[in-house]
């Protein structure tokens, strides 16, 4: 966090973007070359070491990333599927080891089996064919289901464009406090997982004094089990950008950014094709309709790292710095990106405003429950019997989301880890006592988080779960917090250790660590991590008693 | 007033502050312990030592928050070391001790790491975790001379990287990797030579640890005393606190609480002290015999130099002898000097360094404003969205003044305006820079006051009440050709009438001017036109406002404040009249000539005319800075006796008579003033070095010697002296100027002033005076045969004629001196990287490598002067400043040739 770094940064504005320029640069060879970086550093007037830093953070960037061709997916999802094994022997067939990355779950959680390939994503039986895929033939398609239980709002059909945004227009006729009482009126909480008023944040950002002011899109969902927002990004791209257009009127932005992870190529490029066809309907550039607002939308990929998705580290990494988490206040509303006023938001919640403004707050704010209104999706994983996209109106039982529209588990679940890795670990004896909205998972000691749900597998020990926890905390933590940087790491060692060798872990110990880790670290990553832990302590003591003395 | 509680008692807040400054501006600096936190950065929120538990009642539920970087909010309970807060801090040290070295006995820092004091504070007695991974296995990095690390050692809490980016502007430093592997790396992860760094230690004394540190492991306890003082470099003036043991310097550091550096220095300050004791220092008097020197005793040195003025006073008169006194000194020194010279040997043939580097800034202030002195101070920079940066490259030559400026420059919403030749590390960073010809700053200036009165940007309320002579400056302005001007200065109007725009719409702008303003042949005019266009925007007497001259030498500005120059005395009053001249008869009980004396280049002219008898230079090597290096030597020799009182055999030490070895900044008390008028104290760190004497000593026991009963020197009986003459001195006294010194005028009650001209000029009203760009001589007369350019300039690493740093390990780091030439003119003359070049110039050649770079235009070429191997002021010329006589350093014709480095030792005089 870097405020000199910002500001060189944005000197460049949006147009030659310094992390866009890193990614670029990358393409080639799977991470840029020194000298490459040096003439960056030089451009932006950063030092070698900001270059050599920012990329060294990213798992597509730096330079082990170097002769990478072809990423497995090792996200919960496919862990718990166990399908990866079978999968990477398979690749080791046609690449070599050394041409084999990662990455974090490719939210093909529903079909498991996932890799990318050549910019292409891959999983389910399509994946098997590993001959057609490097012939470049392979079907990188998915099928999932999509339904919903109650009211369809984000998975309905946008049939008419100009029709859909037609209430774009609408807004851009009033006066823009009009359109923020709607939203302000609809009660929508953001759905990245802290469940944050915004209309709240768009007044906030409103009222920030600056002629400069920036919206985005935070569609970097790096949550195994999560792929709702992808689900929306290429399905319903039009819904992220309505949203982020009215969002822009709203706080007086005139640049849109969309984060996209680099994990869902697709998506990107359903974006591009939305963006082009608003450009096509001359709804974007200068004075729009006459209105005399100005806005533009940027697309910018993201490089590989989960910690992008807390806002500020998103902030950081766009504008080239290392995705290291900001302190707080000064909130992104009072100054993010480039130091200047910025609303970030999730795509799920950016989605929703269109049916706020064309159906009123009011409406919006009738559906679900009192103080989580709205619908809600929810991803379901591969080990039900209908994996899938659901819309729900929050407050739905979750016994009905398992039974009824997953249909059920194809075999053992004991657990289903709920919002993604810092989401509650969710005992099967627990369904029936939760609904899906933000209350009754807190008041139960979960998270709705993103409401995405991997199933853990009755074969599957809890304690290599927490394994697999604690080493993607510690594989994604940003290393600037103390607690989080150190903490992660000792919570993952010492679980190996137990795993590995005869070794117990002195309770009081590990209770010290949790604590300080949820107490101590800087943001949500480090703060989150305790609470699966500390559910599975909880519902599954007799499982773990030989590893704790 | 707003009340917060801490640990349930009630206390007033301050808007806006952190937890932490509140809880500590009642509870003390160690109430809570932080690692990450640092005193000149901002606040970070890594390492969560410094966590408390808030709540919103007595007692009440709490939650645990970072102090450091949390504003405290009305109403609040904080409670700083509750059971759980003090269990979360352990915890968190046992995981800082697990990735790192438990060897504290053997650590350079042991008993100064910030780590142990926190693990001592927490009472950490053991570190449960089984072993696990660790960084311990890295290596370090001595690849540098001052700089060291050792990164086993690193908690990392990015205090370095904060204080590069953050205080130096340099971006050396970034953490690489991610998570757990995350470590520090400079540059592309190089090693601390390898890497851009520019060696200021800001990363030194920001790590809390051994991490990084210096080879003479400034944070080490060894040390027995420590004295704080002002740097002898520059004329920032930064305070340094000086370490030492058995009388020996050990290291410096810079307090954080000096106003002036605030915990800051550059490499010089902080490193280049190795000087003071160098095997070279003079460690005798030496009296030249037979062409040799022969090491002599002070009472034989003494007694020749006393017959021989006693003798060529007496024969020739007072006015054959003349005195060079110098910036390096004390202001106490330099009063004594002009004192010795005007009121013991009796003429006002008393001059200084000022005369080649801001003698046009004295005298074109003293003419548009009345004083000649910088009106505002460096802490404005705070205060003001604007600034103007003409003919200086700080970040080079006022290294801590520089980076403040970067700083500065680097905030999207300030405007800077960089007019340099060069396209400076500054102007790289800077909204607007303006490239222009070497030599035509008043065509620029003259564009820019054009375009603010024609747009209708100048503050006529301020012109009207304040100013004089406007309208007819007014006139004389429109009337100019602005195309000419662009033409002749050779840059874009539209990007001079942007800037000038900026600069009169800008609520607040400041100027700020160096020797790339004054040594030139219309120097004094360049700053009147600073002055000017201060004027005409209302830009002075405020906050954030003003012409801030940044002065060379540590004590160029006191210097001239006591007197050292022929035409004023000490307090700058006129010499020629007479009630000045009773004064002083009055004050030093003699008489007093009242013509003005020579300038240093007049010395030198009378020395080959044959009117000089006697010369006496303090610390100035003539030799090597004055232009016209040959012309020099030759007026040394014409002169019959030459006296240097110098540190060093230096080059002009070796034209001398007379030797005599003075002491260093080190080994003395007395006072330095700065470049915003600020008189701070220097304080003796050692005893001067066997065989030295301070400076101000040696002319008392002269003056004693000649007749003239001077007390010994002691800073508080010169300053009582001082104050009674000196009407802006008149409320200092050494034992009040405590940590920060005094900016002048200081009342008598001991009242002192940041801001000039508040109320009214020191002249009365403020002066307008038009005067129209004017060619240099040196390019009328000799730009057809010689096309190129010649300009000069500074290097961060080296001081001046680098005596000092050149015997420091400076020198590993910049070697020599190079030429700056354009790719495309070199490649015209075949010349490649590191080859050497001849100039040539209608004085003689000489020559220096090439580096090709574009930050000079085709047709300039720019080199330094710091090494005597070269020599450079052989080639520069006679043409100086039309008013106040200060060569013109930066424009010189000159042919250029790939050479094969024959004139590389000294300059040929003539064809070859």
């Amino acid at each position: 966090m870097s405020k000199n770094l910002s500001e060189l940064s944005s000197r460049q504005g949006l147009k030659y973007n310094l992390f866009d320029e890193m990614g670029k640069l990358a393409q080639e060879r799977g991470t840029p070359s020194q000298e490459e970086l040096d003439t960056l550093a030089n451009d932006f007037l950063i030092g070698k070491a900001n270059t050599y830093g920012a990329v060294s953070f990213y798992d597509f960037l730096k330079p082990e990333n170097k002769g990478k061709k072809v990423y497995i997916c090792n996200g919960t999802a496919c862990l718990c599927a166990g399908t990866q094994d079978q999968l990477l022997d398979n690749l080791k067939s046609k690449f070599d080891e050394s041409e084999i990355g990662h990455m974090t779950c490719l939210g093909r959680c529903h079909e498991n089996n996932a890799f990318n390939y050549n910019g292409k994503n891959y999983s389910g039986n399509e994946a098997s064919d590993l001959d057609q895929i490097v012939n470049g033939e392979g079907d990188n398609n998915d099928n999932y289901n999509v339904a919903a239980s109650g009211a369809q709002i984000l998975t309905a059909e946008i049939s008419d464009l100009s029709e859909y945004y037609q209430v774009f227009k609408d807004v851009l006729q009033k006066d823009r406090t009009t359109a923020l009482e709607e939203i302000k009126k609809s009660n929508l909480r953001g759905r990245g997982g802290a469940g944050f008023p915004m209309g709240l944040k768009l007044e906030f950002c409103k009222n920030a004094d600056s002629d400069v002011k920036f919206i985005i899109c935070n569609a970097d969902e790096g949550d195994p089990g999560a792929y709702s927002d992808r689900y929306l990004l290429e399905k319903r791209p039009h819904s992220v950008l309505f949203g982020m257009m009215v969002s822009a009127y709203i706080v007086g932005a005139n640049n849109g950014v969309l984060y996209i992870r680099a994990e869902y190529p697709e998506s990107v490029r359903a974006v591009e094709k939305a963006i082009q066809q608003l450009v096509d309907m001359d709804l974007l550039g200068k004075n729009i309709c006459g209105s005399g607002f100005d806005f533009e939308f940027r697309i910018i990929q993201a490089q590989g790292s989960y910690i992008c998705g807390e806002e500020t580290a998103l902030i950081n990494s766009i504008e080239g710095q290392r995705p290291e988490v900001r302190v707080r206040p000064p909130y992104p509303a009072q100054r993010g990106l480039f130091n200047k006023p910025t609303v970030v938001n999730n795509v799920e919640t950016l989605a929703a405003v269109h049916y706020i403004l064309a159906n009123g707050g009011e409406a919006w704010k009738n559906i679900g429950t009192d103080k989580s209104s709205g619908t809600k999706l929810v991803c379901l994983d591969s080990l039900f019997n209908k994996p899938g996209m659901y819309e729900v109106e929050m407050g739905t039982p979750l016994s009905y989301v398992v039974n009824e529209l997953g249909g059920g588990f194809k075999r053992p679940v004991k657990a289903m880890q709920i919002g993604g890795p810092l989401g509650g670990l969710v005992p099967i004896s627990a369904i029936d006592r939760l609904t899906v909205d933000f209350e009754s998972f807190a008041q139960n000691g979960f998270l709705l988080g993103h409401a995405s749900v991997v199933s853990v597998p009755e074969d599957f020990p809890i304690i290599k779960f927490m394994e697999h926890l604690f080493d993607f905390a510690s594989y994604e933590s940003c290393g600037k917090c103390f607690p989080c940087r150190l903490g992660t790491k000792r919570g993952h060692e010492l679980i190996q250790k137990a795993r590995s060798n005869n070794y117990k872990i002195d309770a009081v110990l590990f209770e010290d660590l949790l604590t300080t880790l949820e107490e101590g670290s800087l943001c949500a990553h480090g703060g989150g991590i305790p609470l699966p832990i500390r559910n599975a302590l909880q519902h599954f003591e007799g499982e773990l008693k030989s590893y704790f003395n | 007033m707003k009340i917060a509680y801490i640990n349930n008692k009630p206390y007033v807040i301050n808007e806006g502050e952190t937890m932490l400054a509140f809880i500590k501006r009642y509870m003390g600096d160690n109430s809570v312990p932080t690692l990450c936190d640092a005193p000149n950065l901002d606040p970070f929120g890594a390492c969560r030592v410094c966590s408390v538990e808030v709540a919103l009642e007595e007692d009440g539920k709490c939650k645990t928050m970072a102090s450091c970087h949390t504003p405290v909010g009305e109403g609040q309970y904080i409670y700083t070391d509750s059971p759980s807060i003090q269990k979360l801090r352990k915890n968190i040290i046992e995981l800082v001790l697990t990735d790192h070295p438990l060897d504290c006995l053997t650590c350079e820092v042991n008993g100064n790491c910030e780590l142990q004091t926190v693990a001592g504070q927490v009472g950490i007695r053991a570190v449960r975790y089984p072993e696990g991974e660790t960084h311990l296995d890295r290596d370090k990095d001595l690849s540098h001379p001052y700089l060291t690390s050792d990164m086993s050692k690193c908690i990392n809490c990015y205090r370095c990287v904060r204080a590069c980016d953050e205080v130096q502007g340099q971006f050396v430093l970034s953490m690489a990797g991610r998570g757990f592997d995350a470590k520090i790396v400079k540059g592309n992860d190089q090693s601390f030579f390898e890497s851009d760094c520019v060696s200021c230690g800001a990363c030194v004394q920001a790590c809390p640890t051994s991490a990084i540190s210096d080879v003479y492991q400034s944070k080490a306890i060894g040390a027995t005393d420590t004295t704080r003082t002002i740097c002898t470099y520059c004329g920032v003036g930064c305070n340094l606190e000086v370490s030492t043991t058995n009388g020996e310097v050990v290291s410096i550091r810079a307090p954080y609480d000096a106003e002036v550096n605030e915990g800051h220095t550059c490499l010089k300050g902080r490193y280049a002290f190795k000087f003071y004791n160098h095997p070279e220092r003079l460690r005798s008097p030496l009296i030249k015999k037979n062409g040799k020197f022969e090491e002599a005793s002070w009472e034989e040195a003494y007694d020749l130099i006393e017959s021989k003025l006693r003798e060529y006073k007496s024969d020739f008169g007072p006015d054959q002898i003349a005195g060079i006194s110098s910036s390096r000194c004390t202001n106490e020194e330099n009063y004594l000097m002009q004192k010795f010279i005007r009121a013991v040997i009796g003429t006002n043939n008393i001059d200084g360094c000022a005369r080649v580097c801001h003698s046009p800034t004295a005298l074109g202030m003293q003419r548009t404003f009345g004083t000649g002195a910088a009106t505002n101070s460096i802490e404005d920079l705070k205060h003001t969205n604007c600034i103007m940066v003409i003919g200086a490259n700080p970040t080079d030559a006022h290294p801590v003044t520089g980076a403040r400026l970067k700083q500065f420059a680097m905030k999207s919403n300030n405007v800077s305006i960089v007019i340099d030749p060069r396209r400076t590390e500054l102007a790289s960073y800077a909204t607007y820079h303006i490239p222009l010809r070497p030599g035509t700053n008043v065509a620029v200036l003259n564009m820019m006051m054009y375009y603010i009165i024609a747009e209708g940007l100048a503050d006529n309320t301020f012109i009207d009440l304040r100013t004089e002579g406007f309208e007819e400056f007014k006139e004389q302005i429109l009337a100019l050709d602005l195309d000419e001007m662009a033409e002749i200065s050779g840059v874009d109007k539209e990007l001079v009438r942007k800037a000038a725009i900026a600069y009169a719409t800008a609520p607040n702008a400041m100027s700020f001017h160096g020797l790339g303003v004054t040594e030139h042949s219309q120097g004094t005019f360049t700053v009147m036109q600073i002055a000017d266009l201060a004027l005409m925007t209302g830009n002075i007497g405020r906050k954030g406002v003003g012409v801030n001259p940044l002065r060379g030498q540590n004590n160029v500005q006191g210097s001239a404040d006591m007197g050292v120059q022929p035409h004023q005395g000490a307090g700058y009053l006129d010499v020629t009249k007479d009630d000045v001249n009773q004064k002083y008869a009055q004050f030093y009980g003699v008489d007093i000539p009242q013509e003005i004396g020579y300038k240093i280049p007049e010395m030198f002219d009378a020395a080959l005319n044959g009117n000089l008898k006697a010369i006496w230079i303090i610390g100035e090597d003539v030799v090597q800075t004055d232009p016209n290096t040959q012309k020099v030597i030759r007026a040394l020799e014409a002169t019959d006796f030459v006296v240097v009182q110098e540190l060093f055999m230096t080059e002009t030490a070796k034209y001398a008579d007379v030797v005599l070895p003075g002491a260093s900044f080190l080994e003395k008390s007395g006072t330095f003033t700065n470049g915003e008028r600020r008189v701070q104290a220097v304080r003796e760190v050692v005893e001067p070095l066997e065989g030295t004497k301070v400076d101000g000593q040696i002319i008392v026991d002269m003056m004693n010697r000649m007749g003239y009963n001077q007390p010994d020197y002691t800073p508080d009986g010169m300053l009582e002296e001082i104050s009674q003459i000196v009407p802006f001195f008149a409320g200092i006294k050494w034992e009040e100027l405590g940590k920060n010194g005094k900016q002048w005028p200081v009342k008598p009650n001991g009242e002192d002033t940041q801001i000039l001209h508040t109320e009214e000029f020191k002249r009365g009203k403020g002066y307008f005076e038009f005067n129209a760009f004017e060619e240099s001589k040196e390019l009328t007369e000799h730009a057809k045969d010689y096309p190129y350019i010649l300009t000069t300039n500074r290097e961060l690493e080296h001081y001046n004629c680098g005596a000092m740093t050149r015997r420091t390990p400076n020198v590993e780091i910049l070697k020599d001196d190079y030429l700056m030439i354009h790719p495309d003119d070199a490649a015209k003359h075949f010349i490649g990287e590191g080859d050497w070049v001849c100039l040539e110039s209608p004085r003689g050649k000489v020559d220096v490598k090439a580096r090709l770079t574009d930050q000079v235009r085709e047709g300039i070429v720019s080199t330094t002067f710091h090494f005597p191997e070269i020599m450079v002021n052989n080639i520069t010329s006679d043409v100086h400043d039309s008013e106040a006589m200060c060569p013109e350093y930066k424009v010189v014709a000159v042919k250029i040739r790939k050479s094969k480095g024959k004139f590389k030792a000294l300059a040929e005089n003539g064809s070859s």
